[in-house]
């Protein structure tokens, strides 16, 4: 098997997206733009700020991934979602703890869940996955 | 000034575990050489090359292969996905309609048939946004299959109104000695392939390999003396976009900013069967309906991504190349009648990027 190679600045950087859901939010024009960036992507404005995403949306529709890839073969077939996030932006992200309860138009919330880990030294790398919302009337 | 499409060549698309990266670029341009009139060296040397970091370990491919070439020409690998090699085609159109080169020889190649298919895939990902898609692993395949669910629901088709790509692909494919999968296939056997990522079926992406093909532009008075070619570039056209799950903004861009041409033959960049829906219905193909309407123009008579094969960043010479042999009635496998405007779509896996030539005779 292919070794994966983790790089500690890499995860390290990221932390902010990876684990805050931290996006950027343009205030002339109200576009929200995850991961964060410093200019608006819709009006070029670089007038923007940092919010923090609740991390609760809406699954808009998701796809059963029978591909693997170097270190993460353990979570396979993989569940990937688009899902509409409340502040209106929509993203496709890993699905995790899924049931057969799966279906369009479920909520759903941010947890952050294992990514992959290091052949070598075990260093493991986290990040953002979703799953289902128990509870919670659909939208 | 116009612009020339002088010579070119390709091999086939295949797997080339003799042949490394830097030689199947040079078995590509030698032949044009070989074919010319007068001694040329070109005054810019383009390699559309995306992967070459991870598949070969190799960067300064450009000036490499530009040096055993035998040519001190200045030299530049072209990298924008599988969209390198139709904006290498834009880079050397623009450089020689500005007057000061006459030669752009462009040499496509790509190598993707070494790796087994989760290392192909780690590949891939590299396309995705850096810090998040990619790292938490969300494959281009699935933005595909996510892509292909909200086409059936927006549209109210089922699976089998994708399936018609893949047969007619290969059907057309199986005529042309230049492709990987010359095969035909039957519906069922598109149905019942390898699930991807669901709906997305093997049929329904593209046979991803090697390959190379090198064309040589010129200069109209350069073109005259060292060639009888008559196809012209009359056109390119590109543009950046964001990924939208129901369009391709890039190709919309890029298609109004050429002034939506009229042409009688397509090769499109069919990575998967839904894009070349979303492809076709930029172009004004009916929307939820493109795939019930390619034969009403001739569409990827070298087979497409599909049948003629992916060799990634080298693609877009390929479909430069075939596009041309149909406007000089050349090409050796199915042929359009009467081809005056053929228009090449060159984009990267997902469309981010669009790059259009538009040639004529
Ligand atoms: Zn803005």
């Amino acid at each position: 098997m292919r070794k994966v190679k983790i790089f500690p600045p890499q995860v390290w950087r990221n932390k902010e997206t990876m684990y805050r859901l931290i996006a950027a939010k343009c205030t002339s024009c109200g576009n929200v733009m995850f991961p964060a960036r410093d200019v608006c992507n819709k009006c070029g404005s670089t007038k923007v700020t940092k919010v923090r995403l609740s991390g609760k949306g809406t699954l808009i529709s998701y796809t059963v991934n029978y591909q693997s890839l170097p270190g993460m073969e353990k979570v396979q077939p993989s569940y990937i979602g688009l899902i509409k996030l409340d502040e209106g932006i929509e993203i496709v992200a890993p699905l995790t703890d899924v049931d057969e309860n799966l279906r369009e138009g479920a909520r759903v919330e941010a947890t952050i869940r294992r990514i992959r880990a290091d052949s070598t030294n075990g260093l493991i790398e986290y990040g953002v996955k979703f799953r289902l919302v128990e509870n919670e009337p659909n939208r | 000034m116009e612009v020339v499409v002088s010579s070119y060549s390709m091999i086939r698309v295949d797997r080339y575990y003799e042949a490394s990266l830097t030689e199947l670029g040079l078995a590509a341009a030698k032949s044009i050489f070989e074919n010319l009139k007068e001694k040329v060296e070109p005054d810019v040397v383009l390699i559309a090359n995306s992967y070459s970091e991870k598949t070969a370990n190799q960067v300064l491919l450009s000036s490499k292969i530009a040096r055993a070439l035998g040519f001190a020409s200045p030299s530049f690998r072209v990298e924008s996905g599988d969209s390198s090699g139709g904006a290498s085609i834009y880079a050397a159109y623009k450089m020689i309609k500005s007057g000061s080169v006459k030669t752009v020889l462009i040499i496509g190649a790509e190598k993707l048939s070494d790796f087994p298919s989760s290392y192909l895939n780690e590949i891939l990902l590299q396309n995705m946004e850096e810090e998040y898609e990619s790292r938490v692993g969300i494959l281009p395949q699935s933005y595909s299959a996510l892509r292909m669910k909200i086409y059936m629901k927006k549209y109210g088709v089922d699976y089998d109104y994708f399936v018609n790509w893949p047969y007619l692909m290969h059907k057309y494919g199986s005529e042309n000695p230049y492709a990987y999968l010359k095969f035909q296939v039957d519906k069922d056997a598109v149905k019942n392939s390898q699930l991807i990522s669901e709906p997305l079926r093997l049929f329904d992406t593209a046979a991803r390999a090697d390959g190379a093909a090198a064309v040589l532009l010129a200069s109209e008075d350069v073109a005259k003396k060292i060639g009888d070619s008559d196809v012209k570039v009359k056109d390119v056209s590109s543009s950046s976009g964001h990924l939208e799950m129901d369009g391709i903004p890039s190709l919309r861009g890029a298609f109004a900013k050429m002034g939506r041409p009229k042409f009688d033959y397509l090769e499109v960049h069919d990575s998967y069967s839904i894009q070349a829906a979303l492809i076709l219905e930029e172009l004004g193909f009916t929307r939820g309906k493109s795939l019930e309407e390619i034969e009403s123009v001739p569409v990827n008579f070298s087979g497409g991504l599909k049948s003629r094969g992916y060799p990634g960043g080298a693609t877009g010479i390929y479909q430069l190349i075939e596009a041309a042999m149909q406007l000089s009635g050349e090409f050796p496998g199915r042929r359009a009648q009467g081809v005056e405007k053929a228009l090449v779509v060159s984009t990267d896996d997902l469309g981010y990027s669009s790059f259009l030539t538009y040639l004529s005779r």
